[in-house]
């Protein structure tokens, strides 16, 4: 019964993953803890070390993919619902095209947001904390935090967006004076996407990074 | 080249595995060079056993002087001493038949007469100067001038079993690199001293047989130590152009021929130690007309004879000030190298820590700074170790401001230890190394690495969970009828 319930795909792949990830941080500790290195255990060394490169870059590319994939979960959503009513009432697929655009347009902001912060990405000189300078950290984590607003702002706006646009889709299959109204609710939804983009812009509005 | 490994161990008669065994020479890391000397009694003669040599230990002059009296004191004294011109532990790896080849062996008889002998003592390793000596050793302890034969000669000779007499049959060696000559000429010795020991049988005389040479054959392989430099890790090392190099190996080298082992700079403060200092190299350069030029301190600071002084050092619980005074540095009649150091407790840890605080040269007024207090840094109950520790190649140490003196000079310190607070006896305490175990690089690889993984997790998730639709299914039912008008 437990092996039946282990051959699950799911289950091998989540057990795994969590293993792995305890076991690195459980062996870690205990190695930290037995040899008395605790000392060197330093959030701040590992903030100031790491290259403001990694999260700038993190950030870009967490800003398109989090927003892509948010797209298009909500595309396939609406779609197959569209796809699906549109068999029995055809009338449908040009109205509730407008679902698919709300969607689209969630990651055509995630794409706008990663090259607008990847053009603040300069090179610089430093190679030590002192040299790189405080400009920089704040430019990368910045960056950083800004990919990861507009992506994850984004993620779910599309999903939002998505089932919303479905069920808009069926119940205009139904009944055509149902859709109109609904399309009020997808514009609420989109709109949280937009909130996502405004915080970002203001996010990266002060990064200068370079020399 | 050194270590021998034994493959068949059981097919190997004990008494040669006792000998093969004892021929494993571990790197020693020691640049003196070695020569083996081999021990044994006639047939049907035992000594008392002694104890071999720890695996490793070079035996020097005293102790190979105490095994030969030992020896000769109740085994036979008349000794054949078979002396080739260079013999080293490597030949006998190369030619004996040590990886199972047995066959190949050039030296049948030597092990014929260790197997047959009641009594052997094998010394893997006596230094050479020592095994140099052996002739004056054996004509003090059997008080007998000793006579140059060959097996020709010794047919004539009449042996006496009281009368102490030492036999030296001078055995050559390939003078080439010619690995085909030296098997042959191994194989040649080989073939005399199984002639000698024939001949000695005959005579029906016990002796001591004793095999071993002037000097080594083979120099001890040279460590290189291309990873040392670098004070710390980066998996960003840029390569430093030839000529720097070139001349980082030839100081690595002379520092290694030099490297022994001596203890730390001590400071006492009413008896007990205060400060604990310790380097492989200390080496300070001032660039002057466009060249550096470096003046070594090490043999001024460590070792035998070196006795630096430290006047004007201070220590308390919270400052710690270490002063090395030379003479003629670079051109400065007094030249001074000061350690400053100093510890606190910080909140944030709640632990104390101690910085080195500033490297302070001193000369003719003039004080060069170099800060340290950002990368020198320790809990105050440890010492700081690093491998490399200067002010120009992945500095640790930094000039004080840009208009400062430091920025002319440059110091390097090799294998530099040190320790200011909390010095228990003249040790130094657990040494907090400059190099961490996870380096930057590897933290962000970790970072990245883990971000990859949840991502391909998510994405394995949405795709397993991807299901035919086959709620309509009806294998027996009628198919789908799509209307075409609407």
């Amino acid at each position: 019964m437990l092996l039946e319930w282990m051959m699950n795909g799911h289950a091998i792949l989540y057990t795994g993953v969590t293993l792995a990830f305890w076991s690195t941080i459980l062996i870690v500790g205990i190695c930290y803890t037995i040899f008395d290195l605790g000392f060197r255990f330093d959030v701040a060394w590992f903030l100031t070390e790491t290259s403001p490169f990694m999260w700038a870059n993190l950030g870009i590319g967490l800003a398109i993919s989090l927003s892509v994939v948010g797209a298009a979960w909500g595309i396939y959503i609406t779609g197959s619902s569209i796809i699906g009513g549109g068999v029995k009432a055809p009338r449908i697929k040009t109205k509730n095209l407008v679902s698919i655009i709300f969607c689209e347009a969630v990651a055509i902001y995630g794409i706008i947001m990663a090259i607008v912060i990847s053009n603040m990405a300069e090179s610089f000189s430093g190679t030590t904390p002192e040299t790189i300078g405080a400009r920089n950290y704040q430019a990368g984590y910045s960056m950083f935090g800004a990919g990861l607003t507009v992506g994850f702002s984004n993620l779910f706006c599309g999903i939002c967006v998505g089932i919303v646009g479905s069920g808009a889709a069926l119940a205009d299959a139904q009944n055509a004076s149902l859709f109109v109204k609904i399309l009020i609710v997808e514009i609420f939804g989109s709109a949280i996407g937009l909130f996502g983009v405004i915080v970002a812009i203001l996010q990266t509005s002060k990064v200068k990074m370079g020399d | 080249m050194a270590t021998t490994r034994i493959l068949h161990l059981s097919r190997i008669p004990p008494c040669l595995a006792v000998f093969l065994g004892l021929l494993n020479v571990f790197n020693s890391g020691n640049c003196d060079e070695q020569v083996p000397l081999i021990l044994w009694t006639s047939e049907g003669i035992s000594m008392p056993t002694q104890s071999p040599p720890t695996a490793g230990h070079i035996v020097g002059q005293q102790q190979l002087a105490s095994y030969l009296e030992k020896a000769l004191n109740v085994g036979p004294r008349n000794v054949v001493l078979f002396l080739q011109d260079k013999m080293s532990i490597e030949d006998f790896t190369m030619y004996g038949g040590a990886f199972g080849n047995k066959q190949d062996s050039v030296f049948p008889n030597l092990e014929g007469a260790l197997r047959s002998s009641a009594s052997s003592v094998v010394l893997p390793a006596v230094s050479w100067p020592a095994s140099n000596a052996v002739i004056g050793q054996l004509q003090d302890q059997l008080e007998t001038s000793p006579l140059y034969m060959d097996p020709e000669t010794l047919s004539q000779l009449r042996l006496n079993a009281s009368s102490p007499a030492l036999l030296v049959f001078r055995l050559p060696y390939g003078i080439g690199a010619d690995l085909m000559s030296a098997k042959e000429v191994l194989s040649g010795n080989d073939e005399v001293i199984g002639q000698v020991l024939s001949i000695m049988k005959t005579q029906a005389v016990p002796y001591t047989a004793i095999y071993t040479a002037l000097r080594p054959s083979r120099e001890a392989a040279s460590l290189s130590l291309e990873a040392g430099v670098g004070g710390g890790r980066s998996l960003l090392q840029y390569r430093s152009p030839y000529k720097d190099r070139e001349r980082e190996r030839e100081r690595q080298r002379r520092i290694k021929e030099k490297a022994g082992v001596y203890g730390p700079v001590e400071f006492k403060e009413n008896e007990n130690t205060c400060i604990l200092l310790w380097a492989k190299g200390l080496s300070v350069s001032i660039l002057r007309s466009g060249n550096w030029e470096d003046h070594d301190l090490t043999s001024s600071t460590f070792g035998e004879g070196a006795s630096p002084k430290l006047h004007g050092s201070s220590c308390d619980k919270t400052k710690a000030r270490l002063v090395l005074n030379y003479e003629n540095v670079l051109g400065h009649r007094s030249f001074k190298l000061i350690f400053g150091m100093s510890q606190r407790y910080y909140k944030v840890s709640a632990r104390r820590w101690f910085t080195l605080d500033i490297v302070e040269l001193e000369y003719d007024g003039t004080k060069a700074t170099f800060n340290g207090s950002r990368n020198i840094y320790a809990p105050a109950e440890y010492s700081y170790r690093c491998e490399l520790v200067t002010s120009f190649r992945w500095p640790l140490l930094v000039p004080r401001s840009s208009k400062d003196p430091s920025n002319q000079w440059r110091v390097t310190f090799e294998d530099f230890q040190i320790q200011g607070f909390n010095v228990t006896g003249s040790d130094f305490s657990y040494a907090s190394d400059c190099a961490g175990f996870f380096s930057p690089g590897i933290w962000m690889g970790l970072m990245t690495s883990l971000l990859m993984v949840l991502v391909l997790t998510y994405g394995l998730h949405m795709i397993m969970q991807l299901r035919t639709m086959d709620r309509f299914d009806d294998p027996k039912g009628p198919a789908i009828s799509v209307p075409q008008t609407e």
